[in-house]
């Protein structure tokens, strides 16, 4: 099936809430459908079903405009899955799954037939509800039910599912098993899929494309890398976002950064030693508490490499996997005469970043004040027989400070290190 | 379905349609039955206290089937003119009361809707009153039938106020109409109060219309149910289906084909029709329309395709044997019907709500 959209528009009395919105889907395409709230997701999906009757001919299936389609031939090609199903009434979950046989069923004198039993078994197998068909609707879990809706979808044999945040009420587990599902169905049966999302992961990690709409218009289209940048969120959410690649999936995947309104920015430089991400969470603290940081020496590729370019902070990049240069280590002797403190993460220590346990050492003996984040209770960080440690106890025992956790080196940092 | 191994599952559910099926046929001869009980239990039948006189069961046949026979002619008129019509609107009334009440419940989506829900007892009841006061019901001969065709028609359009209300531009919204239909039914009562207060002679006529009574059936009564029970209980048996769907909500049913505001409107005037015309003729019985379909909804599920016809009978045997046992059990006198199914149905009621709940807790 392929829809199109064109130049779509939708009011609400005077309101618009949908503005020129053109695309088109493709057969056995998984689109998502995002923004912010009040942005038209929903209103969308309403005007592609028909429930919300757009003007003009603007949307077509298969070349043919869905206003010149009967009510079973517009059942026939969209199912829809909205957010959550409840009734108080005492259907069995076979008797929810057959509703999907309605717009197949000749008249209305005519009982189901054995093809329509069997299209209720089959759409219950696939979504692995078939163990509960006898049992009442209401006293499924939130997953269960949702799977048996989307099993009332398939028995109505749909070209497309149209999807209205389907997880939104549902725990994490519940969320991936109704995911993958639809996901499964739409792969293996190639029915498109067009799904209203909140989820950006979800989302990034389902979808072949993002539509992302914002006020009523269509922002941008494309496949979720190009669609979730920082920037895009930035612009329709409000919200400062890193992006990264989950490294399972290949699934970019959106982190949001507090919003809380920075601290004074007093500037006060701090140098951080760190690496292997242990350095990220003391980035966050120093800068939502107006520090400025510089950091080093740090491998590209490091996790800690990325959080500091995340966090647009100053650092001592080398080669991947090198061990630290003389010239970057003299580079990171350089940041930290021109930090006020130094703040040492509890980052494992091998043969090739020891140098950066070293720097800490001479910015003690130069009067730095050096703060020290202990590891983890029971994790090791030592990785050169025990060098590490030695240096770590030898730095303590000439004045370096050891520190509780994250919030107590900012109670110690801001006292200048007074215990 | 313990020894059945073997049998694929999927005709399990095609056995429990017809299982269900079997429900149906059941309850019709129930039904059948249950007419031909209640024409004889009575003050005068072969079932009852014998008090004037008791009727032989033979004598009794054969009055009912008019078979030749050496009896007394008040027998026969009996029979024609009193039991047979009242028995025969019990049900009709009965069937169209549950069944307007499920329809009701679908289309509210609410299990403590009734058949009343909209406004028509309280719109019927002033109609009544308003024939007593203005001396209309006492015209000879014309009275009888002015009474309930006032009563009707002030039931119509009140539903009709009530409908305008709670919609907007054609779409109804459920909420809106039971909140109007509320504040409409307090307003008409307050109005037949107060004409009640100030005309107490009326007063009888009123606590008989509030608790609902057959005893003025007639045959054009059983006529007028006839055909507003038969529409009535047609459309809604044939828009069952679009019911289960718009129980999943109004998206969810217009996604299936059905069209949610035409069947909502029309639901309404369906069952607006059948309950006028039973107020008009009876008064308000309560109770029928809200707990039959409620207790047949445990026994054979929601699905509507089962439960309008399964209603829709329970009703008309639940009314029949409320009745004869309200005219019978401190005869001569007469409790007024609407005790006897509150009564009755109350605690049968909430006896098989419990067992459900305690069978759903193991």
């Amino acid at each position: 099936m392929r829809l199109e959209v064109n130049d779509l528009s939708f009011s609400f009395g005077d309101k618009k809430v949908l503005r020129d919105i053109s695309f088109e889907v493709a057969d056995g395409e998984f689109i998502g459908l995002m923004g912010p709230n009040g942005s038209g997701k929903t209103t969308l999906l309403r005007c592609v079903m028909n429930y919300l009757e757009a003007g003009a001919d603007s949307i077509r299936v298969d070349g043919k405009s869905i206003h010149s389609m009967s009510p079973v031939e517009l059942a026939r090609t969209f199912a829809v899955v909205p957010q959550s199903s409840a009734t108080d009434f005492t259907f069995t979950a076979y008797d929810i799954v057959m509703m999907g046989r309605i717009p197949h069923i000749e008249s209305r004198l005519s009982g189901a037939s054995r093809s329509d039993d069997a299209a209720v078994k089959y759409a219950m197998e696939r979504t692995d509800t078939w163990q509960f068909a006898a049992r009442p609707f209401f006293e499924l879990s939130g997953g269960e039910r949702q799977r048996v809706i989307v099993a009332r979808a398939i028995a109505q044999r749909p070209k497309a599912l149209l999807l209205d945040e389907p997880t939104v009420y549902l725990d994490i587990n519940g969320q991936f098993e109704v995911m993958d599902l639809i996901k499964r169905i739409n792969r293996e049966e190639s029915i498109s899929v067009i799904a209203v999302l909140h989820d950006v992961n979800l989302a990034a990690r389902y979808c072949d494309r993002i539509a992302l709409l914002s006020h009523g218009r269509l922002e941008a289209i494309g496949a979720p890398k190009e669609v979730l940048t920082p920037e895009n969120i930035q612009s329709v959410y409000g919200v400062d976002v890193v992006v990264r690649k989950n490294p399972f999936t290949n699934a970019v995947y959106v982190m949001p950064h507090t919003t809380t309104p920075l601290a004074h920015k007093h500037g006060t430089r701090v140098h951080l030693l760190c690496g292997g991400g242990t350095g990220g969470p003391i980035m966050k603290a120093l800068l939502d508490n107006g520090f400025s940081i510089s950091t080093g020496v740090l491998n590209i590729l490091d996790s800690d490499f990325e959080n500091a370019e995340d966090l647009h902070i100053t650092s001592v990049a080398e080669a991947p996997f090198a061990p630290i240069s003389e010239g970057n280590h003299a580079e990171n002797l350089r940041l930290i005469d021109g930090s006020s403190a130094v703040v040492v993460s509890p980052f494992p220590v091998g043969p090739g970043n020891i140098k950066n346990l070293e720097a800490a050492r001479s910015a003690l003996r130069s009067g730095k004040k050096v703060y020290i984040v202990p590891p983890e209770p029971g994790k090791s960080i030592d990785f050169v027989d025990g060098q590490a440690s030695k240096i770590i106890t030898g730095l303590i025992t000439s004045g370096a400070i050891r520190v509780n956790d994250i919030d107590d080196l900012l109670v110690k940092l801001s006292n200048g290190g007074s215990t | 379905m313990p020894g059945q191994e073997g049998d694929s599952s999927d005709t399990d559910f095609q056995r429990a349609r017809r299982r269900r099926l079997l429900i149906v046929v059941l309850l019709v001869v129930l039904l059948a039955v249950s007419v031909l009980v209640a024409l004889l239990i009575g003050t005068l039948g072969p079932i009852g206290p014998g008090d004037p006189e008791k009727i032989s069961l033979g004598d009794a046949l054969r009055a009912i089937f008019k078979l030749p026979g050496d009896r007394p002619h008040y027998y026969d008129v009996v029979f024609w003119e009193v039991r047979i019509p009242r028995v025969l609107l019990a049900g009709l009334v009965g069937a169209g009361l549950a069944c307007a009440g499920a329809a009701m419940q679908a289309v509210f989506r609410n299990p403590m809707a009734d058949p009343y829900i909209v406004g028509v007892s309280s719109g019927a009841s002033l109609g009544a009153v308003a024939a007593g006061l203005t001396g209309l019901a006492s015209i000879a001969v014309l009275g009888s039938v002015i009474t309930p065709a006032l009563a009707f028609a002030t039931a119509l359009i009140t539903v009709f106020v009530v409908y305008f209300l709670g919609s907007v531009k054609g779409k109804v919204y459920v909420d809106t109409l039971l909140l109007s239909g509320v504040a409409v039914a307090a307003f008409l009562g307050a109005l037949v109060s107060f004409l009640i207060y100030f005309q107490s002679q009326e007063y009888h006529r009123i606590i008989f219309w509030l608790l609902g009574s057959l005893a003025l059936a007639s045959w054009p009564a059983v006529a007028v149910l006839v055909v507003a029970v038969s529409i009535g209980t047609g459309a809604v048996f044939l828009f069952s289906r679009d019911l289960n769907a718009l129980l999943l909500g109004e998206e969810t049913a217009h996604n299936l084909g059905s069209n949610p505001e035409m069947v909502k409107t029309l639901m309404l005037v369906v069952a607006a029709i059948m309950t006028s015309a039973a107020v008009a003729f009876t008064g308000v019985i309560g109770f029928v329309g809200l707990i039959v379909p409620h207790m047949v909804r445990l026994i054979v599920g929601a699905d509507h395709r089962m439960l309008v016809p399964s209603a829709t009978l329970t009703g008309a045997i639940f009314l029949i044997w409320a009745d004869s046992i309200a005219r019978t059990v401190i005869a001569p006198t007469e409790l007024p019907v609407g005790i006897i199914t509150a009564l009755c149905g109350g605690p049968f009621f909430l006896y098989l709500l419990r067992r459900r709940r305690l069978g759903g807790a193991t």
